[in-house]
């Protein structure tokens, strides 16, 4: 199966199985190093990607689904400026997640900060996740390098200098 | 590494006629909604047994949901995190704490209430929670040239173990709940159904009383791979039952369910499900009586 998509801005002509799973995509079609996984069932969480900027598990996106969509792995999401507020927040807070688990949990972060700027953008000012939400949501990949405080906390820190963005962008 | 791997056709129809003679053209093929329990089976790839799919993923019938006067319709293509938009005035207490308690939201995004309530070996809880809430499901079935729909109760989709009973050519649409409010309701899990099926217990559970008697008292039991239990005639025998429940009450409810659960699961269940069972259903009966008694 033929399928055109974007890979980290990049246009890419793929020629794959129609079922073939996203990570091992990313791995064996177009070498990308920093996705991988270890259960091959979607268990991990270690494959994580941004799909039309929302954080998807790339083992459960079957190629048959990817036309004309864009995948922005770890690698393509630390050349945007997004980045720089979760690599401040790491060093910042002084907690970093393991190397295993650094690239999915880095876009898992990520896509808790889009929430705020969701919920900034539209009517609704509450829309912050809670403190379990973080918890619970960094808890989909299963590596425990973090404790639930240090998660807190980075993501307090993220989120100060992403709505710092915003307000220097207006 | 993958070779003689023979790539799977895909097939995408965009209307529901286009979804029903694709599925009588191809009757080996696989439906395809989120596509989340079926690419987390450690067999999914590469595997040489790989069967045609029909994507329901460009039909937009799939993806509405509506408000009639009486219920709340929802497309079997909708994600769990569209329902959870749907808001707290229109969506069922027990739905929404079903929902929320499933996954996360990256998973969330992915699942579909029909994938979710037509995976053949394993039940998750939606289907518990629905069952709960008396919903009923559409059913279209092409009959050759013809098509027949119905609503059915979702209960009667799945045998007492949860094995899924409908026919190649059954197709699910659509579900609908009532807006009639439960005045209790609860969910419990634990474990992870998806992860070790064997050891997770869900229980779902609505009731609805008028001046601390019971009108109606409908309780979902289910072990992912082996039960789906909905203990009617207890349904019956707390039907006009004045709350509080006595200690007696509650006691031979929770027996009357564990005989139930042993007659249906046989050996096939663990002590450790057996337990967790049998506590929740207790838990959930002494959380209704202390609701019913900070009401008087």
């Amino acid at each position: 199966m033929k399928i055109t998509c974007t890979i980290d801005n990049k246009h890419i002509l793929l020629n794959v199985n129609s079922n073939k799973p996203l990570n091992l995509i990313l791995m064996e079609d177009v070498e990308k190093n920093q996705t991988y996984t270890r259960c091959r069932d979607g268990n991990c969480g270690n494959c994580v990607v941004l799909l039309n900027e929302e954080a998807v598990l790339s083992c459960l996106i079957p190629a048959f689904r990817l036309k004309g969509v864009r995948i922005l792995t770890f690698e393509g999401y630390q050349k945007s400026r997004f980045w720089h507020d979760l690599e401040r927040a790491y060093n910042d807070t002084g907690s970093h997640p393991c190397p295993h688990c650094f690239a999915s949990k880095t876009l898992i972060f990520e896509s808790l900060l889009q929430m705020i700027i969701k919920s900034e953008a539209g009517p609704s000012q509450d829309e912050e996740p809670d403190n379990e939400v973080i918890v619970h949501e960094i808890g989909l990949n299963t590596c425990a390098c973090l404790d639930a405080q240090e998660i807190i906390a980075i993501f307090k820190s993220a989120a100060t200098y992403r709505r710092r963005r915003r307000v220097r962008r207006y | 590494m993958y070779e003689g791997i023979r790539s799977p056709a895909v097939h995408m129809p965009k209307t529901l006629n286009d979804l029903i003679s694709a599925s009588s053209r191809f009757p080996n093929a696989t439906f395809w909604a989120g596509g989340t329990f079926i690419m987390s089976r450690n067999n999914y790839y590469p595997t040489r047994k790989s069967k045609d799919i029909i994507s329901l993923n460009e039909i937009p019938e799939l993806k509405r949901i509506n408000r009639t006067d009486r219920y709340l319709e929802m497309g079997c293509m909708v994600t769990f995190e569209q329902m959870l938009t749907v808001g707290k005035q229109v969506l069922p207490g027990l739905l929404q704490m079903t929902l929320e308690q499933t996954a996360t939201m990256i998973i969330r995004r992915q699942m579909t209430l029909g994938g979710a309530i037509c995976t053949p070996g394993v039940r998750i809880a939606l289907s518990g929670t629905l069952a709960a809430l008396q919903a009923e499901v559409e059913i279209k079935t092409s009959l050759g040239t013809k098509t027949e729909t119905q609503w059915i109760e979702i209960e009667r989709i799945y045998n007492k173990q949860g094995v899924l009973q409908l026919k190649k050519n059954d197709l699910v649409t659509r579900i609908r709940v009532g807006f009639e409010r439960e005045t209790f309701s609860s969910f419990l899990i634990a474990g992870n159904p998806m992860i070790n099926p064997e050891e997770t217990v869900m229980l779902s559970f609505a009731c609805s009383y008028n001046q601390s008697v019971i009108s109606r008292f409908r309780m979902c039991l289910t072990f992912p791979t082996i039960l789906f239990l909905i203990p009617l005639e207890i349904d019956l025998m707390m039907h006009g039952t004045t709350l509080p429940l006595t200690s007696q009450q509650i006691k031979r409810v929770v027996q009357s369910i564990m005989e139930e659960v042993q007659v249906i699961a046989t050996d096939a269940v663990l002590p450790i499900q057996l337990e967790r069972a049998r506590r929740f259903t207790e838990s959930t009966l002494h959380e209704l009586n202390a609701q019913s008694l900070s009401e008087r």
